[in-house]
């Protein structure tokens, strides 16, 4: 730190305007940033007012407040969001699980990868809606068939993302280990595990946006409760005010979820270069 | 005595769907305790295969390779005594120096605080010790491949396999590493077989040069250099008597590579 300090002293003046310069646009995004939502929440709410946009079915930014409050009041509020986001955390966390197994399990049999690949294919190309009505035949009309389709819908993609980040690790390192005389669990646990940490990373970042997709697709289909009920329910009695505050709620969450991924992806890389051995 | 690597008529096959090579043929040779040699041959004459078969990685398909009177193949390979530096020096880059250089011993499940201690010598006596806690990336290419070679030397291996270990490395770099690594294993008294297409680093290095034929590969000739390697490996290429031997391998290469291109 102190080294850095004492570098900055040393700058030359043309060297200062240009960090004067970096740092002026980036002020300028951040700034553009926020105005963009602001002037987009007030051009939406004076248009809903002058009736430009028709408020029954646009809404505004008020309406969605006051519905929000109206919500809350009811006590349904924390109930519908609680089980949504049970869903999508259970669907997310059991599909990253099984996916990252499954792909160990590929990784360690080149047979079974072979083998199973053609049905991979198969499957990530199918549209997992299509099993919608098994799901809810075999498992239920419940909360079960919506965490099993979350489940489905991120498992195949998080299988194929971790094992190209498994089968990535090149094979030299693989031939170090093998010349210290190391087996194959070893290989796996102390190279290609480690080493695909920002591979598997990247797969959380994207099975977190498919989880949601699969829970409201599942809510849609069977739910008695939960945001994606709430979306259906306000469409079917024409109450858009709550479509869109179900879909701000769910914008809102869905980003909560996503900065958590990146926090634990921070954390994991911290850890990695601070972890002594 | 017998020798410490006997390597007896050895040939390899290489079987792959639309051919079948014949990577190593007849080849015999020896190496005695504490002895460093070389082996110097024409681009993909077989040279990293001798290696293979050395450490037991895969099996001859004729003859016998024996270390210590022992058949390679009843070798355990967790237990195996076999050093072998590779080309490039593939530290782990999440973890320290020290983490890297204790790597070999983790894995054999010979990491124990007497262990522990040997390998925080050899950083200290090679000059790695301050940089323990630093990451490979930290470290130039020079020294992470010292790295390298104290993580092959801390489960004190009876034999050192090294690789082409310099040639990834720039032309400076690489004198300097070169003798500093034949300073580590004469001081270490460890016996290696070096494997480089580099004929000066060869000369300058070893008691004993192997000029293998282009392939299938057997034993073409053998040197023995008396050159006085007190001063270590750099300072070899001054004294008189190495351009001579230089001479003869480079002719005895050339001839061998200019007969593969034309088989």
């Amino acid at each position: 730190m102190n080294k850095q300090t004492a570098k900055q002293n040393d700058y030359s003046p043309e060297h200062i305007l240009f960090l004067q310069s970096i740092r002026r646009t980036k002020l300028l995004i951040n700034i553009l940033r926020y105005a963009l939502f602001v002037v987009f929440v007030v051009l939406w709410e004076v248009f809903a007012r002058l009736n430009i946009v028709d408020p029954f079915i646009f809404s505004s930014p008020l309406r969605i407040i006051q519905t929000l409050g109206s919500l809350y009041k009811g006590g349904d509020l924390l109930m519908h969001i609680g089980v949504t986001l049970t869903e999508t955390v259970l669907g997310f966390v059991l599909g990253t699980l099984a996916g990252t197994g499954i792909a160990i399990i590929l990784w360690w049999s080149n047979t079974v990868q072979k083998v199973l690949d053609p049905y991979l294919v198969i499957l990530n190309a199918l549209p997992k809606i299509a099993l919608g009505p098994i799901l809810i035949v075999w498992i239920g009309a419940g909360m079960n068939s919506i965490i099993v389709m979350a489940l489905l819908i991120s498992l195949i993609v998080t299988i194929m993302t971790v094992l190209s980040g498994f089968m990535e690790e090149n094979a030299q390192k693989q031939m170090l280990m093998k010349t210290l005389g190391a087996s194959k669990w070893q290989i796996f646990s102390l190279v290609v595990l480690p080493a695909s940490g920002p591979t598997i990373v990247s797969a959380l970042k994207i099975s977190v946006g498919m989880s949601w997709v699969g829970v409201l697709v599942g809510e849609y289909l069977v739910s008695k409760a939960g945001l994606g009920y709430l979306i259906v329910y306000g469409g079917q009695v024409f109450k858009l005010d709550l479509v869109m505050t179900s879909i701000v709620i769910i914008c809102f969450l869905a980003a909560l979820m996503y900065f958590a991924v990146q926090w634990f992806e921070k954390a994991l890389v911290n850890w990695r270069s601070h972890s002594k051995k | 005595m017998h020798p410490l690597v006997e390597i007896k008529n050895v040939g390899l096959v290489y079987h792959e769907p639309h051919a079948e090579t014949q990577a190593l043929n007849n080849l015999s040779m020896s190496v005695n305790e504490g002895e460093f040699v070389a082996i110097i041959g024409p681009s993909g004459s077989g040279k990293t295969t001798l290696l293979s078969l050395l450490s037991g990685f895969i099996k001859p398909s004729a003859g016998e390779i024996l270390i210590n009177g022992k058949s390679v193949e009843e070798i355990d390979s967790s237990q195996s005594q076999i050093g072998y530096m590779l080309q490039h020096d593939h530290l782990l880059d999440w973890r320290t120096i020290e983490g890297n250089v204790l790597l070999g011993l983790q894995v054999k499940h010979m990491l124990n605080k007497e262990t522990h201690e040997y390998a925080l010598e050899l950083l200290n006596r090679y000059g790695l010790y301050e940089f323990r806690n630093h990451y490979p990336r930290q470290l130039s290419g020079g020294m992470r491949q010292k790295a390298a070679l104290i993580r092959t030397l801390a489960f004190s291996p009876c034999l050192l396999l090294l690789d082409e270990p310099f040639s990834s490395l720039d032309y400076l770099t690489r004198l300097k590493l070169g003798d500093e690594v034949y300073k580590i294993i004469q001081s270490e008294g460890k016996t290696a077989i070096l494997v480089t297409h580099d004929i000066a680093e060869a000369i300058s290095m070893s008691s004993r040069v192997y000029v293998f034929t282009s392939r299938p590969a057997s034993v073409r000739s053998e040197h023995i250099i008396e050159l006085n390697t007190e001063n270590g490996a750099l300072s070899t290429r001054n004294l008189p008597g190495f351009k001579e031997y230089f001479d003869t391998l480079w002719k005895e290469l050339d001839y061998e590579q200019t007969n593969s291109k034309t088989k």
